[in-house]
């Protein structure tokens, strides 16, 4: 390349930098000296699901905290609603108490009408 | 010279690893030295920038999975660490290229033996942007292959190809307009 040889003849491929006397001797003590520990990778990988675990158990224990704060407050704006509701729970109520008073007589019975 | 995967082996191994540093840090500083001072210029910056490079070579040691050389990593990382040193700092080797201060500067450095041309060339160096001004030092200075400097660059052999040229050429430039 013309222009390269042009820079070439020009300026020359001489490093002109140069450094404190001693500088390449002593900077790998000095770099070592000053390194920190390492922490390992090693322990991060096995704190890593420790930390997953903590956060579901804190998203769990906000979503149960406001399922029962939204369950037992009343609301007052829709009084009858709540109580159809009511009704209606205790309808469920009832009927379950009828089957639960079912006897042996009774299954008897149910099973010789089919 | 220690064997590259006998030292890559070490660094994996806690109980090794930092006297494996050590040794990569005895070995390749000087190398590494001299492809930050191209860029930074100072020995002052220089400095800091090397121990910084060693340092997030350090706290990375578990991203080096051995693909490339033990130098080529290294490189890698004390290259970014120039350029982003020049952009934090705003510093005059990413001045605009009417700014003569660079070469005057370098004259002034008890650090630069050079003649007043060759002040001249790393101030034309540094007008260039980061690619250009890479390949340019890494080819010119310690005549790499482009394949090496693809892989400390990150970029392909063809656009290195290129973006010398265009160094070179704009560096030309530069001192005829001198002439």
């Amino acid at each position: 390349m013309n222009e390269e040889k042009y820079i070439e003849e020009q300026v020359g491929r001489r490093n002109p930098f140069t450094v404190p006397e001693g500088y390449f001797d002593n900077f790998a003590d000095q770099m070592m000296a000053s390194l920190p520990e390492r922490q390992s990778r090693a322990q991060h990988v096995w704190l890593r699901p420790m930390r997953y675990a903590a956060a579901v158990v804190c998203v769990l224990a906000m979503g149960a905290m406001a399922w029962f704060a939204l369950s037992s407050s009343p609301d007052v704006h829709q009084p009858l609603q709540v109580e159809a509701v009511q009704v209606s729970g205790d309808a469920a109520f009832d009927e379950a108490t009828d089957y639960a008073m079912i006897d042996n007589y009774d299954i008897y019975a149910c099973l010789s009408e089919e | 010279m220690t064997d590259e995967r006998e030292i890559y082996a070490q660094l994996k191994d806690p109980k090794q690893q930092r006297a494996a540093f050590g040794l990569i840090v005895r070995q390749y500083s000087e190398q590494l030295y001299w492809q930050i001072r191209r860029i930074v210029l100072t020995h002052e910056d220089a400095n800091d920038v090397m121990q910084n490079t060693f340092l997030k070579a350090w706290n990375r040691l578990d991203s080096f999975q051995g693909e490339s050389k033990i130098l080529t990593w290294l490189s890698r990382i004390a290259i970014n660490e120039s350029l982003d040193f020049l952009r934090r700092n705003n510093h005059p080797a990413v001045s605009t290229d009417d700014d003569p201060s660079i070469s005057h500067t370098l004259l002034a450095d008890p650090y630069f033996d050079g003649s007043e041309v060759e002040a001249m060339l790393q101030e034309a160096i540094a007008t260039l942007p980061d690619v250009q001004r890479s390949v340019f030092l890494m080819r010119y200075y310690d005549e790499m292959k482009y394949s090496e400097i693809s892989q400390i660059l990150n970029t392909s052999e063809g656009a290195l190809k290129a973006s010398y040229h265009i160094a070179v050429k704009k560096i030309a430039d530069f001192f005829k307009s001198r002439d």
